[in-house]
């Protein structure tokens, strides 16, 4: 942490945040320069908050050194974390893709999609069973019902399952169901759900909250890992701008940073991202590009007739065309699909 | 300056930073942590560009210490500036409110709305001939004559002029009409703008841009500032954000974070920052009651018949109304904002 001083602090102003360093375990060292002076506190000071020292006579502000993870920062692991599933490697070199309908609707359309992206080269089946919705009268999901549905499609086509959780209740029987469990963008700061499935056993996709930073998802998904879970896969899905023609708007830059910052694999979501099934084969390809190590898409039987996201979902043929798109793009950038 | 080192940044990682350092003229002072190297730069950091010094090897991070601008800053000049102007106070204890059509139309119009402005309290006039509209085929302002009626119409009622110019082209022309001079969102990061209005002799009044941080706008006053021109006022008008129900996002945090920082007077357009006439009023006390010095507000005698903005402009007794009720909130803050005795001007010839 560095302090620095008003300009003008008095020398009892400046002694007295010496002392405090010094009283909370930390050693200080203070840099005297021609307008004001700073003050350096020097030791691991990621649980002080910044702001007990901030609200000290003199003080202008406190910047922070330290990075306020450290589990999930790539310092403390400096080679990528590479989660085993089914003899798929998330993380490694292979480009692994996750796709399916928003929703797990009826047996027939769940079935219909896992075979559809299975033919077409998907790794993982994504489903949702629980559903956060924005209307409490949308259509909520299908619930255990759905679990079971996507359990089923899973063993017909030998394709792990991924699924969201929405509460600490639901875990167990999640965790029952699904071979990844997922933490949805409007639970990314759900700090008791977070520690849930840091106990569950199994690995989490962590989806980025739609207003939050790089910072906070990474200090998110440090509560999943702090309570035992180093199965983390980090996944971007957009972010809220001002811009209305699209969805939300896709933070590639994410990709990059979050591979420099953290050791943990990052998915990418283009079809939360964009909310136009027609934007998504371009932002599905520029994610690989940008370095992402798997996708997770939306795909539908028959997007018309979908209970939820009607307007992102892939049509199969969509998919597989993707999926062709994929495999001649990824190995440019040294990956496999 | 401050910059972080990397930890296991080497020692001619360090070593090198040092040099550059002092071949810059400054001095190092090296902190050495638990975990990585710390190097204060000492000397007046604002020429350097942290960025520039990120991108050196063995770099984590660069903090600032010393804002990046100086005329502007409370420190260089601790008590507020206060612009007077034909007897007028901007930024002293006295609000000030500015209102009138976004455009000149016609002399019809402006007259109409200079009277109604100034019976309800208002001091100073605006409207725009030169107008920044998002499309090429929208009406682009009267120009000229546009000024020349702006300026008749604010003598015969009795009121100042605050007109936008455009291009450093036009700031002697639109000088010759204009009390003061404005600096709109689109144009707030158009330096020979700003330096051009930076030599003129009128006072300015700086909009922040839509999507610029406060800093930055305490950047583009500077550069007037630095040009020799010291009567600047700025003008928080909403920000862009996601919501789409506004036409933008007051940022009224901007307010007192800007008293903080600056001296300089801070006006607020709740026009702009709200787009719906409804919202206006309240956005209007609001802002006083943070701490504005004054607001620039639209006004139109026939807002349905405007040809720009007519959805947040207010009617005459709109205006009025909320004059009074801002009179009520001035003096709770410990404002002043006289619209007692503005007796109803008879109507010009």
């Amino acid at each position: 942490m560095i302090i620095i001083m008003r300009m003008g602090a008095s020398q009892q102003e400046i002694a007295d945040v010496l002392h405090k360093i010094e009283a909370d375990g930390f050693r200080s060292h203070p840099i005297y320069g021609v307008e004001r002076t700073v003050i350096g506190v020097i030791g691991d000071d990621r649980a002080k908050r910044p702001d007990t020292y901030e609200r000290m006579p003199g003080v202008e502000r406190v910047d922070r050194v330290l990075r306020p993870f450290k589990l999930a920062g790539r310092e403390f692991h400096p080679d990528d974390s590479v989660i085993q599933l089914n003899g798929h490697a998330i993380g490694g070199t292979e480009v692994i893709v996750m796709a399916g309908p928003c929703s797990v609707e009826s047996r027939e359309q769940i079935m219909e999609a896992a075979h559809a992206v299975k033919e077409a080269g998907a790794t993982i089946l994504r489903g949702g069973a629980f559903k956060p919705r924005t209307s409490p009268y949308s259509f909520q999901g299908l619930g255990e019902y759905g679990l079971q549905l996507l359990k089923e499609a899973s063993q017909a086509t030998g394709l792990p399952v991924i699924t969201e959780v929405l509460s600490t209740r639901d875990a167990p029987l999640v965790a029952h169901y699904a071979d990844i469990l997922q933490i949805g963008t409007r639970n990314m700061q759900n700090f008791a759900l977070l520690t849930a499935v840091g106990s569950s056993g199994r690995p989490v996709l962590l989806k980025r909250g739609m207003s939050n930073t790089i910072e906070e998802l990474l200090m998110a998904a440090e509560y999943i890992l702090a309570a035992g879970n180093p199965r983390v896969i980090l996944c971007e899905r957009g972010i809220r701008t001002f811009e209305p023609a699209t969805r939300f708007t896709l933070d590639l830059n994410a990709v990059p940073l979050i591979k420099q910052l953290s050791h943990l694999p990052v998915v990418v979501d283009p079809s939360q991202a964009t909310g136009k099934w027609d934007l998504v084969p371009a932002m599905s390809k520029a994610a690989v590009a940008a370095g992402a190590d798997g996708l997770l898409i939306e795909v539908h039987p028959n997007p018309s007739e979908a209970l939820s996201d009607a307007a992102q979902q892939l049509k199969p043929d969509t998919f597989a065309q993707l999926m062709r798109d994929l495999k001649m793009l990824a190995p440019a950038v040294g990956r496999t699909v | 300056m401050v910059i972080v080192m990397r930890s296991g940044a080497s020692q001619g990682e360090v070593g090198a930073i040092v040099s550059r350092i002092e071949e810059l003229g400054y001095r190092a002072h090296l902190s050495q942590g638990v975990e990585r190297t710390i190097i204060g730069v000492i000397g007046d950091e604002r020429p350097l560009d942290p960025v520039a010094w990120e991108m050196l090897p063995g770099v984590e991070n660069v903090v600032r210490i010393l804002k990046p601008y100086k005329l502007a800053s409370r420190e260089f000049h601790p008590d507020n500036t206060v612009i007077t102007l034909n007897g007028l106070r901007i930024g002293g204890e006295e609000i000030v409110v500015m209102a009138g059509p976004c455009s000149v139309e016609s002399r019809e119009q402006i007259t109409e709305a200079a009277q109604a402005v100034r019976e309800a309290g208002a001091t100073i006039l605006r409207g725009g001939a030169f107008k920044p509209r998002t499309s090429p085929y929208a009406f682009q302002g009267m120009g000229e004559p546009g000024l020349k009626l702006l300026r008749e119409a604010a003598d015969a009622t009795g009121l100042l002029v605050v007109t936008e110019v455009m291009s450093p082209a036009e700031v002697s022309l639109v000088s010759q009409y204009a009390d003061i001079l404005q600096i709109g969102t689109r144009n707030m990061q158009n330096y020979a703008l700003l330096h051009a209005v930076g030599e003129a002799h009128r006072p300015v009044l700086l909009k922040r841009g839509m999507s610029s941080t406060i800093e930055e706008l305490l950047m583009a006053a500077e550069y007037i500032l630095s040009h020799g021109n010291y009567r600047v006022m700025l003008c928080e008008r909403g920000i862009r954000t996601f919501e789409t129900y506004t036409r933008n996002t007051l940022d009224i945090n901007a307010v007192p974070a800007l008293k903080t920082l600056t001296h300089l007077p801070v006006i607020v357009d709740p026009s702009h920052a709200t787009g719906r006439r409804e919202l206006v009023e309240a956005a209007s006390l609001a802002g006083i009651a943070a701490g504005a010095d004054g607001l620039i507000v639209e006004v139109h005698t026939h807002p349905d018949r405007a040809l720009s903005d007519g959805a947040q402009s207010l009617t005459p007794d709109q205006f009025a109304h909320m004059m009074a009720r801002l009179a009520r909130v001035a003096e709770a803050v410990d404002r002043k904002l006289d619209i007692a005795e503005k007796a109803p001007l008879a109507v010009a010839p």
